[in-house]
């Protein structure tokens, strides 16, 4: 591991120690290893799962065609779903929490690295696990919440769904183990004088994250194991037609489903208060605000479940309480958005590739947000909702959310785990291809959905307007494509060549940036003093420390 | 905050929601009924009942076994945990008949809702029982082969075991009240 | 009919959601451009360039963001006053009304049962222009939507779970919809079609569809009737006046009355019919009418027969 450390450190790997370095790799207990492998299996993934959106992009791009037939399409979508979701954006995030996080609190290592490692093979595993029902007689088709009765046996004979089952059984147990080694880690790690509300806010949200972790994917796991009996032990709990109850699932997956959303997006809000702040060169505006936020966020995402269900007719009672629930969420998001715009102000902005990942974030976010908020309107979803507007929504939450801050993160802490830069020049044409990407291949499915083009259909009748949109968000994924590869030659070319970043290339703050980059396997030879939230600047400017400015001494 | 300790804490946390998704199927379906066997046609509540009083017993030894260890007496130690994990296994046996009976009765998993609820419910339950029966027979083997120090640590290791049994045990007061109980009524 | 159908409604409820639905745009729009002017302006005014000021060092101001807590929240009591007012509005509760249409949702196609009239028609709805039907919306098997955006808001077709709309045209037409919930490999060809007509037409028209047509005695179409008796077609297939009644496949008693085939696969023409009788996957791929490889001379004959259906 050492070795491979060292090599990392310098860089250019010798073909022995890359070789010893590969096996240090698989039986590594290393937070900043297992870390890294989690980032790169989700970059995997997000190839395989961003190439099946592509598939479903060319099938699309015209009325009435016949590159992929139904059941194909239905495979193909449900499986980037069920990909971007769980093979991509929660191992993304728990990748970089697993790698930042112990080095914010300045500890040596998770709390147990050895389940640490567990919850980064049954991951990898159930990755395969899904994937492995192409070879088992074809892939899950139900979609990615799978509805019962249409993920009965009755209906779905072949075995993809009881592999979809199976692999998100899995990856639910990985992340509850993975949800209680941080939140001990943090509880218990932390180096002294790192108060609570000292916490990096990436770490805060982290903490938040954890716990809906462990409240909403039991109940994942709690719904798979009833599908499964009644897939493999011929029950009915889902099935009408032998008195179990669909609409009984669909409250189940979505006590988990929207939970499920906000996992995706806490640790990103945590990146957006890091970056932020750093390259603004100022303290986060409002910490109390925007740490208490996220705890409402996450009390309140427990009690909105059923505004996935407005179209099932509930009745206007229950309807109107989650449209209130919903409706609520919006100002604890509200806050955090406000809160980042202020730090800009009376800052000292440095347009780094990062900086512009995290603003493009607070533009791109808010508008999924607001259409979020349109559905929270109960009879605004019932027009739209299952149609392309829905599509809209969460791909700019989700690519216009969670990806950027992700990226955001990823030039960020580039540096810290490889000893690299990544190239700023390169990254401004990733940032832009991005962004026209994203605004092409999404924005038209707005008025897509409102000209009543369902989602989930593998093809359209050719009504006016239709084909223009689509093909125009088909142009879009592709220039996705190209961003895409273009942020991997990024990667795989600073690897080699990029400009050496030393210990603290943005001159940022938290602790991670006060050992070398990479870190030692130990993390840290001496952890800085924390009197405060930025112990960093604290040393640097001792007669200007948080501590007195805060005093009024400043 | 012993890391153990705190780390079964929210395991318990996320397993009772686990638990609670299980109990609502049971519940929802007794409300609604389809034909065929429920909990009162087929359960015995009373011969479970006595089942249950072992495995309640059995928390009790448990928290006498760790006191023992903190008072690092291991022979009486190594004597709660034997009890306890006997306790366990009566409860599991008794499990055992009572399944024995149903099937013979043609009550299986799928033949109506109640019976596949109550069969997940009581089956996952017992699981859990299971894993907890091996996690505190691998502490009392250790303790017999006098491998624990007697350290901190340990303790807080074997606490945390116990922690997680008396949880189980409570799960199955839920159960039997929920399951057996409201069936009498 | 045409343009955006959910901004475009012809009915009373439609009509109450577009308007709602319109106003939250421009909030939308509203809030938008705020968020997109503060981060531009910053990005502009405080952008690191040399003579650049200092960062300061500012932790945040309670005041300023209790106000900026307090105005969404205000903003959002608002919009839902006006959401409870349009919920009943777009949908109003059916106390005690007896519904005059049964839709129930079959893999992949609609089934509709006029509860008046006892009229049993397939993918084309019919209704008198003006009035408000009460509309029983279910399913045979998987979960289905039923969603007519012109004319109203969708709902779900749930097994074991019949839900109610008020479906309504203020104009006569053709009014497109589609099934809007995903249910298998023909989710996408399982679109609706009503046709809105002033009451006398409405009524001509349901007392066509309760003719019983005569059944051929001599020609191609004759032999067509024999081989759609013979060859199992009965066994899905009702057509008044004949031995067949089952209801697993579309009523073909008026099929030659249809615009459109196979939930609007294709339109109605001889040729698609005879293409579907002779391979159904080749209009609409997957589909549950299974391919009984037909002779030419066979499905010919059938075609004969279905057009005599008016
Ligand atoms: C990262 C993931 C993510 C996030 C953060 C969100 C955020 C929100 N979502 Fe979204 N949602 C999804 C992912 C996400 N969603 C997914 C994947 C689906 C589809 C599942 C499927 O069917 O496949 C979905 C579906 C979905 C539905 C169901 C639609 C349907 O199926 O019919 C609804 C309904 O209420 C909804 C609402 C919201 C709301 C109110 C928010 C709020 O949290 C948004 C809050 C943010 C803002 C509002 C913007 C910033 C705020 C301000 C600038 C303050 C001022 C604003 C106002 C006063 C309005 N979402
Ligand atoms: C984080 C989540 C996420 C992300 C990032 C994306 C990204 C994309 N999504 Fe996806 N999407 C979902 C989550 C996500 N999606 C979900 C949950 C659904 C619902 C599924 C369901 O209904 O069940 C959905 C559904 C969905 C649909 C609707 C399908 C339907 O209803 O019929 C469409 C259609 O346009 C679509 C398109 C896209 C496109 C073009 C991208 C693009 O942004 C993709 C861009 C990425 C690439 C183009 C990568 C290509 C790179 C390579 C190929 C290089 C290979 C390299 C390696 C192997 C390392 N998505
Ligand atoms: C196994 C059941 C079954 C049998 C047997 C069957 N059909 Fe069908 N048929 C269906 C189903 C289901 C549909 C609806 C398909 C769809 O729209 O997805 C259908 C649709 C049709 C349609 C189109 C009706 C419409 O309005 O869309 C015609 C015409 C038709 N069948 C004729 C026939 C003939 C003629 C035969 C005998 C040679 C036959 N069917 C045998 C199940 C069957
Ligand atoms: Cu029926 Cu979709
Ligand atoms: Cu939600």
């Amino acid at each position: 591991m050492s070795g491979a450390a060292a090599a990392m450190r310098a860089g250019e790997p010798s073909r022995a120690a890359a070789h010893r370095g590969l096996l240090a790799w698989v039986a590594s207990v290393d937070h900043k290893q297992i870390g890294v492998m989690y980032m790169l299996s989700a970059l995997l993934f997000f190839g395989i799962g961003g190439f099946e959106a592509l598939l479903i992009r060319v099938q699309l791009a015209v009325p009435n065609n016949h590159f992929l037939g139904p059941d194909t399409f239905n495979q193909i979508f449900t499986m980037h779903g069920t990909t971007m979701i769980f093979l991509v954006v929660m191992p993304m995030l728990a990748g970089m929490s697993i790698y930042a996080v112990p080095l914010m609190i300045g500890a040596r290592d998770v709390a147990f690295p050895r389940l640490n490692a567990l919850s980064f093979w049954l991951q990898l595993f159930g990755g395969f696990l899904l994937y492995f029902s192409f070879l088992a007689g074809g892939a899950p088709n139900a979609g990615w919440f799978s509805y019962a009765p249409l993920s009965e046996p009755t209906f779905s004979i072949s075995n993809g769904v009881t592999y979809w089952v199976l692999a998100l059984t899995c990856l639910g147990i990985g992340s509850i183990a993975g949800g209680i080694n941080m939140i001990v880690t943090i509880v218990t790690l932390r180096v002294s004088g790192q108060t609570i509300r000292r916490l990096p806010l990436f770490v805060w949200m982290t903490l938040v994250n954890s716990f809906l972790i462990i409240m909403a994917l039991p109940v994942l796991n709690g719904a798979l194991v009833m599908l499964l009996a009644d897939r493999l032990l011929n029950a009915h709990i889902f099935s009408p037609a032998f008195g179990g109850s669909a609409l009984l699932w669909q409250h189940y997956f979505w006590g988990f489903g929207h939970p499920e959303v906000y996992i995706m997006i806490l640790p990103a809000f945590g990146i957006i208060s890091e970056v932020i702040p750093v390259f603004s060169g100022k303290p986060i505006y409002g910490y109390e605000f925007v740490a208490a936020s996220t705890v409402a966020i996450a009390f309140l995402s427990f009690t909105v479940w059923a505004h996935h269900m407005f179209a099932v007719g509930m009745g206007h009672v229950f309807e109107l309480f989650f449209v209130f629930t919903s409706m609520s969420i919006a100002v604890p998001t509200g806050i955090k958005i406000f809160n980042w715009s202020a730090t800009l102000y009376h800052g000292r902005i440095r347009f780094t590739t990062s900086m512009m990942f995290a603003l493009g974030f607070i533009v791109m976010f808010t508008i999924g947000g607001l259409t979020g908020v349109s559905f929270a309107v109960a009879p605004i979803d019932w027009q739209l909702t299952d149609t392309y507007y829905l599509v809209a929504h969460f791909h700019y939450v989700l690519f216009g959310g969670s990806a950027l801050a992700i990226f955001a993160g990823l030039y960020y802490w580039f540096p810290k785990m490889t000893g690299r830069m990544l190239n700023e020049r390169i990254g401004r044409w990733h940032f832009w291809l991005t962004i026209v990407g994203l605004n092409l291949t999404f924005f038209v499915q707005h008025p897509l959905g409102m000209m009543g083009m369902p989602r989930r259909v593998y093809t359209y009748p050719d009504l006016p307007g239709w084909m223009i949109l689509n093909m125009i968000s088909t142009i879009g994924a592709f220039i996705l494509l190209a961003s895409v590869l273009m942020f991997l030659w990024n990667i795989v070319s600073s690897l080699s060549s990029g400009a050496p970043a030393g210990d603290n290339p943005w001159d940022a703050w938290t602790l991670e940036w006060a050992t070398s980059s990479p870190p030692p396997p130990e993390n840290f030879a001496l952890v800085p003093p924390v009197h405060g939230r930025r112990p960093l600047w604290d040393l640097k400017y001792p007669d200007r420390a948080d501590e007195l400015v805060a005093a009024g001494e400043g | 905050m012993p890391k153990a300790k705190l780390a079964v804490g929210l395991f318990i946390l996320s397993e009772a929601n686990f638990f609670a998704l299980l109990i609502i199927a049971y519940v929802y379906f007794h409300a609604y009924p389809g034909p065929g066997p429920t909990a009162a046609s087929a359960l015995n509540p009373l011969r479970t009942g006595m089942f249950s009083i072992a495995l309640f017993a059995s928390s009790a030894t448990m928290i006498l076994g760790v006191r023992a260890y903190r008072a690092r007496s291991h022979r009486a130690t190594l004597a709660w945990l034997t009890a306890t994990v006997v306790l366990g296994g009566l409860f599991l046996g008794g499990q055992a008949l009572e399944y024995a009976g149903l099937y013979r009765r043609g009550v299986a998993v799928n033949r109506n809702l109640f019976a596949t609820t109550f069969f997940t419910l009581t089956g996952f339950h017992g699981l859990h029982v299971f894993i907890g029966l091996v996690a505190i027979a691998i502490v009392a083997a250790l303790s017999a082969s006098g491998r624990l120090a007697g350290t901190e640590r340990e303790a807080d290791a074997i606490e945390a075991v116990g922690i997680y049994w008396h949880f189980v045990d409570a799960v199955w007061v839920g159960i039997f009240s929920i399951v057996y109980l409201w069936a009498w009524l | 009919m045409s343009g955006v159908p959910t901004l475009n409604p012809f009915s009373p409820g439609a009509a109450s959601i577009s308007h709602l639905f319109m106003a939250i745009l421009f909030v939308m729009l509203a809030i938008f451009l705020l968020v997109a002017a503060l981060v531009t302006v910053a990005i502009i005014r405080y952008r690191d360039r040399d003579g650049a000021p200092e960062a300061r060092q500012e932790f945040g101001n309670p005041r300023l963001e209790i106000v900026w807590t307090l105005i969404p929240a205000l903003l959002l009591a608002v919009v839902f006053v006006f959401t409870v007012r349009t919920i009943h509005a777009s949908d109003p509760p059916i106390a005690g009304h007896r519904p005059d249409l049964r839709v129930i949702g079959h893999q992949w196609w609609w089934e509709a049962d006029y509860l008046g009239s006892g009229v049993v028609a397939a993918n084309e709805i019919h209704i008198p222009v003006g009035r408000q039907i009460l509309v029983e919306v279910e399913s045979a098997d998987v979960i289905h939507d039923f969603w007519v955006p012109e004319l109203g808001r969708k709902i779900d077709a749930v097994p074991g779970h019949p839900n109610h709309i008020w479906i309504r045209a203020d104009k006569p037409g053709v009014y497109l919809g589609t099934c809007a919930e995903f249910c298998g490999n023909q989710h996408a060809w399982m679109r609706i079609m009503v046709v809105a007509q002033p009451a006398e037409e409405f009524a001509a028209w349901q007392r066509d569809q309760l003719a019983v047509p005569a059944v051929p005695e001599s020609g191609v179409a004759a032999e067509g009737a024999r081989i759609f008796r013979d060859q199992t077609c009965i066994n899905c297939h009702a057509i008044s006046g004949t031995a067949g009644n089952q209801r697993i496949g579309p009523d073909l008693t008026h099929l030659a009355g249809r615009r459109i085939i196979a939930a609007g696969a294709a339109e109605n023409t001889p040729a698609n019919l005879f293409s579907w009788l002779k391979d159904p996957d080749s209009i609409k791929p997957e589909t549950h009418m299974p391919n009984f490889q037909l002779s030419d001379a066979q499905a010919h004959a059938l075609v004969a027969y279905l057009e005599t259906l008016k």
